[in-house]
């Protein structure tokens, strides 16, 4: 492969890239030191790639070890990491200022609610131990088989195969647990709280229909709903769509405060 | 005495058989008693084994299992509590591991060997348990019948390890 095809396909691989690395890492700065040093390693080895997998998931195993190696020394979070942030954000006056502030001045200052159900996700899969939520990660949103995956982590088929079912088990469970658009029961109002301080004008429960994993809460049953949830979260570009400032500002909030707490 | 061999050998292989379809069966002596359950798998050992090893996922897939509390590592001691008994909290050791072929734990009273043997795409899966001692005539009969909850056991275990598997 010619440096400019590498340059070229790396050009339209880059958009999941950046958005898989942020995923994992929460930190907008990590995230684009690994494109950044991903991109380096796969110039210098790209001799060396001999077309067995996709260009994807040969970058992506990069970027993964790469990752890895960042998050080797940080802990996981824990289950309710955002009840936490929440409680964090209240007593930050400069962090609603500052909120409010991209809100009304940025053009991705926008606040949706699926755009939160993705970065709710995002938030509560970095509970689970770092393989399962690669695997999860993978599968669900960046449509590897089960072959590239085992490809991209360096394990067998058979523990990506249960890394993926007890991750997909378990936060089935926590969202079962915790979130109220799902579950009636569900100890989390984050999206309808926050939609009520940056939209005071818009009816939740007129926004919240208009989402199928809401809408089909009642009926359909919790795989089912975890699938709808993948598709929100598949179908955003935490750094291009239209709240795309507000939701990395609170991301790079959770992930100081959860640093902190850990 | 060819007869009898013949006969002995029947027996030996139709108990075999019947002993991997999930059928527990249980042993008893003065001092001990033997309980084993063996069934056939269609997984992947190392799935089995992640299932076995990963004592905080039990009670996920496990219905013989409240909780297991600790980690299953060579020379690591958890605590179980099994729908057998559930208002007692089993302490016990995990005394061996061998990884992906067996492991075993167990206090002074007994102890439990699970066994892991590949043949193909099939995995067999043995459980056993022994407990016993000098006293254990005096307090046998206050032990209940561990079959049914063997069965289930490997039942549950077959079922999640295959569904796992079979994913794709």
């Amino acid at each position: 492969m010619t440096n400019e095809l590498f340059n070229e396909e790396f050009k339209g691989i880059l958009v999941h890239l950046k958005s898989y690395l942020l995923r994992i890492t929460i930190s907008i700065q990590d995230t684009e030191d690994i494109v950044h040093d991903t991109y380096i390693k796969a110039l210098d080895k790209l001799n060396t790639f001999r077309g067995e997998s996709s260009l994807k998931t040969w970058l992506f195993t990069i970027a993964s070890n790469l990752a890895k190696d960042n998050l080797r020394a940080q802990k996981r979070w824990i289950e309710n990491a955002t009840d936490i942030c929440k409680q964090e954000a209240i007593t930050n006056q400069d962090f609603f200022q500052e909120s409010m502030h991209i809100r009304t001045t940025s053009t991705q200052g926008a606040f949706e609610i699926k755009e939160h159900i993705a970065f709710c996700f995002t938030c509560i899969s970095k509970s689970l131990p770092l393989e399962q939520q690669l695997c999860l990660f993978l599968k669900e949103i960046y449509e590897f088989k089960i072959a590239e995956i085992s490809t991209i982590l360096g394990i067998t088929e058979a523990m990506v195969k249960y890394y993926l079912h007890t991750s997909r088990a378990k936060m089935i469970t926590i969202f079962d647990g915790r979130c109220a658009i799902i579950n009636k029961e569900g100890v989390c109002h984050q999206c309808s709280e926050l939609n009520g301080i940056y939209n005071p004008n818009q009816k939740f429960q007129e926004e919240v229909v208009k989402i199928e994993m809401a809408r089909d809460a009642e009926n359909a049953d919790k795989e089912h709903l975890f699938d709808l949830r993948m598709k929100i979260v598949m179908g955003i570009d935490p750094f291009e769509s239209g709240a795309a400032a507000l939701q990395l500002h609170h991301l790079e909030h959770n992930r100081l405060v959860m640093e902190k707490y850990s | 005495m060819k007869r009898l061999v013949l006969i002995l050998n029947i027996i030996t292989i139709a108990a075999t058989t019947m002993a991997q379809t999930g059928k527990a069966s249980t042993e008893k002596k003065t001092f001990s008693r033997t309980t084993s359950v063996s069934t056939d798998i269609k997984a992947e050992p190392e799935i089995i084994w992640q299932l076995l090893t990963n004592a905080p996922d039990y009670p996920r897939w496990n219905t013989t299992v409240i909780s297991i509390e600790g980690k299953i590592a060579e020379g690591e001691c958890i605590k179980l509590k099994s729908t057998l008994a559930p208002n007692r909290t089993f302490k016990l050791k995990v005394k061996e591991i061998e990884s992906l072929k067996s492991f075993k734990w167990g206090d002074g009273q007994g102890t439990r060997v699970y066994t892991l043997v590949k043949n193909g795409n099939i995995t067999t899966f043995t459980m056993n348990e022994k407990i016993g001692g000098f006293m254990f005539p005096m307090y046998a009969k206050y032990i209940p019948s561990f079959d049914q909850s063997f069965e289930h056991f490997a039942a549950d275990l077959k079922k999640e390890a295959e569904s796992i598997q079979n994913k794709n």
